[in-house]
């Protein structure tokens, strides 16, 4: 092919030399700039509040600086996060900046300059010889960030803030060297679906290419459902363009004119964020007619899921698209060969999408370089629960569980002692510390009974109550199946009220032997892949933690005391305090009572087990105590209160 | 339109449409010219509606059916596949408790019965004042601040059983503000 | 239908069907009897729901619906392997947990199809392991003018649901709800003439496998003979 005059990658580069003297022009802004990160996490952590706290003590210190919002770092435990560019230093991060701390950084900091406020820093942004680096840590140092690269970085609302980054580069280079090129590189590269099954992208592409109906669709599956994965989200909100170019790679690889964005309706910040960014990218022609000169269009436009978990199941997403109950349906025929309205639909995740840039700039052996032979790339994780640093983290594959959890995430918290991580969410499983080996693959951890789902991870200690957790994941599928086949409706549901009737000390050992079967029933004979998974939390806690279930049927006991039928709180009088009221005061139901010798006590009926008065209780007496079953409460010769004293209470 | 649609019904369904459900018809009578008649925009149409007026009208569904050529059983049947719509109108304090994974283990379904308790109200439903109604959410996505507790259309971080009394009182507090801000203006104005 | 015949193998027995036609009616017309509720002669896309018509076929990792399934030539089929019964069985006993049992005052007794299924399964018709499932339904929907509507006798296979929507002009019954509160949604008014069609209709009820959809003519005879039945055996009863 000849170059033509003006070929895409000039016609991008242009604009990209535009966007890079404007981003230039912030970076080497004269006057500080503060961004603050601003995703849905960020203002769940107050972001807007520490934006007001910044405004209004600029103005009243008479302070010029400029506030830009920016997406999220994935360090969910130091929200909100804020960086600081001021002249003559680093650029400095900034963990749990509220309003308060927002006056002291531009009281302390941006008005006389002298300090930097090390007691909020994280670090700096690039090497310095005055400050610690965000490298000095192993959350960044064990890192591998490809896909999450810009995330927190750049500002979402600005193309141009992508474009200098190197943005939309992929996409004119996929326009120059054609869509079979694309296709090439991302076979090559072995890219397997971030979904949760991990089938490969180019495949998928391939089959949708080689049909010959047209026109073709390519959609971005973004109804991410799993409780407790959240990465889809921040792709989304971070770093919308990036999604849109992997979009647009996709859909030339494919051979699609029109493009989707199925994002569901609970993520309101990233369907407007990726409006706008639409708009945009239309505006600079890297969407919609002719793109960059190349004759390659794409229409793209943003769905919005209105909430069902099973349409994150590629057939019952098309169901959705066309005003239907979003049902699964049989496959074959699968949507690459005909999906909505009987086209070529190629359905892809958002992380797959967001990799397929970095795969056309770096080539495909560098992505290979990354990761395992049979998974190459990087895994991004939403690691949540009893971590030292929770949050997204973007690690190699091939890593172990161990090195996630303890290297990069910290460790368990308050030192205690991992039990056991939930990982792939509903349609995943409880791997026990003894499994924490495992490596991090799509293969590896199907042979443990878990898999890698949507990614979501969550690591718990000893006070999580295995049982229970099958019981809610359970609960949760058997409320998201669609209803359409029995396996799925009434079997999840019997499962369900089995592991129910077990947490409330009602559960029969024969019943053990009825989840296994019901279980296995349901993974063979269901329909879609929400029944097909559905069990998995089951067997595994089954597998790995059976003495748990054991305990609670035989002895009424919950080992973790977590399921609050099987446990009661009593007060310890030995270390009780005189005096203190901490646990009165905190009670919702006015269960804690003062007994005759001015100690506290707890009346059994009015308590509903919420555990506030454990936190309330000073640490210096520790004196609240948790046992399971009931009747482990010692006999502390607590005389109840006399009904008289109790009515005098209640009439107060 | 609306009135014929009234007409079909039976007394006590009549007398259900109140003054205020009436007026949202009368609206999404003029909003759905603007939708094209294609059965694939059903759910977006539920959509605007229910962001427009917060949940959806039983003859508001009639209309739609009628405005993308459908069956009254096709709108209602997608209508209650999805969680995303209501048919009752929300508190205008919606309270929304997260129940995704990481807010479940560190209790958020205790949370969910601090809020019944202090509000004397059920999941799902709504108060009798129309002040706030509550409702359980699969996940919000901010995991790492659980438990979480979505307010209106903040969402409040690290909640524990004991700040349910705070948040609770934060909007009682802003009402009364608001309230005699309201008097006073009144007695200006007079 | 003599277009493309090809030759398959179910259960040793060699049978002649259509290539790409599905295989559970070819079964069911060389008379290899397939336990099957949501399926319906004619249906292009059949819902694939009752999960009763799981087969073993050469060549898949996992049993299938052999309703959904389209027949090449060649195919080697087992119907009747431990493992297809059981979970056949399986997926019965999970069907009637949620059923109340009640056969002899059902309108469908002797007639129903999950009856016929519990013989060739050796299943019980109520439900024993299993806990009864009580369905957060209405006993009864008598609201239509011309039909009646037992949703706890349900079995949720959208027979009806089909039928109605290939009508031309007509009532269009469709489910509701989600996962285990599906139910079929009835909007029906006097005022509304599709559910005057129904009156000479009632195609619904004629593919309703159980007793959970009937004629209200039907019905409410059925109804007043059993009460006489049953004030009769109370008087003998007492006599």
């Amino acid at each position: 092919m000849t170059q033509l005059a003006n070929s895409p990658k000039e016609h991008l580069l242009v604009h990209a030399e535009r966007a890079r003297e404007r981003v230039k022009e912030l970076k080497e802004s004269p006057v500080p700039v503060i961004y603050v990160g601003c995703a849905t996490c960020g203002r769940a952590a107050g972001a807007l509040e520490t934006i007001a706290g910044f405004e209004e003590v600029l103005k009243d210190n008479g302070i010029e600086a400029r506030i830009e919002k920016v997406g999220c770092l994935g360090h969910c435990y130091a929200e909100p996060l804020v960086i600081i560019q001021n002249p003559g230093f680093p650029a400095l991060l900034y963990q749990k900046i509220g309003a308060g701390e927002a006056g002291i950084l531009v009281r302390s900091f941006l008005k006389d300059g002298s300090d930097p406020c090390y007691e909020y820093l994280i670090g700096a942004l690039e090497t310095d010889e005055n400050f610690p680096t965000l490298m000095d840590y192993p959350r960044y140092l064990y890192e591998n960030r490809v896909v999450m690269e810009h995330c927190g970085l750049i500002d979402p609302d600005e193309i141009d803030h992508y474009l200098a980054v190197g943005g939309y580069l992929s996409l004119a280079q996929g326009l120059e060297k054609g869509g079979e090129w694309v296709l090439e590189e991302v076979k090559s590269a072995n890219l397997r679906g971030r979904g949760g099954a991990g089938f490969p992208a180019g495949r998928k592409w391939e089959i949708a290419r080689k049909v010959e109906k047209t026109p073709k669709l390519v959609i971005c599956n973004g109804d991410e459902g799993d409780p407790g994965a959240y990465m889809d989200r921040t792709l989304l909100e971070s770093n919308p363009h990036q999604v849109l170019e992997g979009l647009a790679l996709a859909a030339l690889a494919v051979g699609a004119e029109r493009a989707l964005l199925y994002i569901r309706a609970e993520y309101p910040l990233a369907v407007e964020i990726m409006e706008r960014a639409i708009v945009q990218a239309r505006g600079k022609n890297l969407l919609g007619a002719n793109i960059l000169g190349s004759g390659f269009s794409l229409e793209v436009s943003v769905f919005k899921g209105s909430g069902a978990f099973v349409c994150g199941e590629e057939t019952a997403l098309i169901e959705s698209l066309v005003g239907n109950r979003g049902m699964p349906q049989p496959r074959p025929p699968y949507p690459a060969v005909a999906g909505l309205d009987g086209l070529p639909t190629v359905i892809n995740n958002v992380k797959t999408l967001s990799t397929v840039p970095t795969i056309i700039r770096h080539g495909h052996q560098w992505f290979r370089s990354i990761g395992t032979e049979e998974s190459p790339g990087t895994a991004i994780f939403s690691v949540v629960g009893e971590v030292e640093y929770p949050g997204l983290v973007e690690v190699p594959m091939g890593v172990t569980l161990e090195h996630l959890v303890v290297d990069v995430c910290g460790g368990i918290k308050d030192g205690k002692e991992l039990k056991a991580v939930q990982i792939g969410g509903p349609s995943g499983g409880c791997l026990p510390a003894s499994l924490m080996e495992t490596v991090i693959d799509f293969d590896s951890l199907k042979t443990v009974g878990a898999m890698m789902g949507s990614g979501g991870l969550v690591v718990m200690n000893e006070d999580t109550c295995m049982v229970e957790v099958a019981r809610y994941f359970t609960d949760f599928t058997q409320g998201e199946s669609c209803g359409n086949c029995t396996f799925c409706r009434i079997g999840t549901r019997h499962l369900r009220d089995i592991l129910h009737s077990i947490t409330i000390g009602e559960g029969k050992m024969e019943e053990l032997t009825d989840l296994e079967e019901i279980s296995e029933a349901v993974i063979k004979g269901s329909l879609c892949s929400l029944g097909k998974t559905a069990p998995n939390p089951v067997l595994t806690t089954l597998r790995f933690f059976r003495d748990e279930y054991i305990a609670h049927i035989e002895e009424k006991r919950c080992p973790a005391k977590m399921c609050r039928p099987l446990i009661a709180f009593y007060i310890d009088l030995e270390p009780c305090a005189r005096g203190c009221d901490a646990c009165v005061a905190c009670c919702p139901t006015d269960a804690i009572f003062t007994t005759s010798n001015r100690k506290k006590a707890i009346d059994q009926e009015k308590c509903v087990k919420c555990g506030e008065c454990v936190y309330a209780c000073p640490p210096e007496y520790d004196a609240v105590r948790r046992v399971s079953p009931p009747e482990m409460i010692p006999d502390q010769g607590v005389e109840p209160l006399p009904d008289t004293e109790k009515e005098k209470e209640e009439s107060k | 339109m609306l009135d014929q649609l009234l007409a079909a019904l039976n007394e006590t369904e009549r007398a259900a449409v109140d003054e205020e459900e009436y007026q949202i018809l009368q609206a999404v009578v003029d909003e759905l010219p603007a939708f094209s008649h294609e059965v694939s925009q059903l759910i977006p149409i539920l959509q605007e509606i229910q962001g427009k007026h917060g949940y959806l009208p039983r003859l508001a569904l009639d209309m739609v059916a009628d405005h993308v050529q459908t069956t009254i059983g096709k709108v209602y049947g997608i209508a209650t596949f999805y969680n995303q719509f209501r048919f009752n109108p929300p508190g205008r304090n919606p309270i929304k408790v997260c129940l995704g994974t990481a807010c479940h283990v560190k209790g958020g379904e205790i949370l969910l019965e601090n809020f019944e308790r202090r509000l004397q109200i059920k999941v799902g439903e709504t108060s009798d004042d129309r002040e706030y109604s509550l409702e359980r959410v699969a996940c919000i996505g901010c995991c790492a601040l659980a438990p979480a507790v979505v307010v209106g259309e903040k969402v409040e971080a690290y909640v524990t059983p004991s700040k349910v009394e705070g948040i609770i009182t934060e909007i009682e507090v802003r009402n009364e503000m608001a309230a005699r801000e309201q008097a006073k203006n009144d007695a200006t104005s007079e | 239908m003599s277009d493309n015949l090809v030759t398959i193998t179910v259960d040793d027995q060699k049978i002649t069907a259509p290539v790409g036609s599905y295989l559970l009616p070819a079964c069911l017309e060389n008379d290899i009897y397939i336990p099957n509720l949501c399926f319906l002669e004619g249906m292009d896309d059949p819902p694939a729901s009752c999960r009763l018509c799981l087969v073993d076929i050469e060549g898949e990792a996992v049993p299938v619906a052999s309703c959904r399934y389209r027949i090449f030539a060649g195919m080697v089929v087992t119907t009747d392997s431990e493992e297809i019964l059981k979970l056949r069985q399986l997926a019965f006993r999970l069907l009637v947990s949620t059923n109340d049992g009640s056969c002899r005052t059902c309108i469908a007794n002797h007639g129903c199809e999950l009856q016929k299924i519990a013989k060739f399964l050796h299943q019980p018709l109520k439900t024993k392991r299993l806990r009864h499932i009580d369905r957060e339904y209405p006993e009864l929907v008598d609201n239509h003018p011309f039909l009646v509507y037992e949703p706890k006798k349900c079995v949720l296979c959208g027979r009806c649901v089909h039928v109605c929507g290939q009508l031309e002009k007509g009532y269009k019954l469709d489910f509701a709800n989600r996962g285990m509160d599906t139910i079929v949604s009835f909007f029906s008014s006097d005022s509304d003439p599709a559910s005057h069609d129904c009156e000479t209709c009632l195609a619904c009820t004629e593919v309703c496998p159980v007793g959970a959809l009937s004629s209200k003519v039907k019905w409410t005879s059925f109804v007043a003979e059993l009460e006489m039945k049953s004030a009769q055996k109370h008087k003998g009863g007492q006599g």
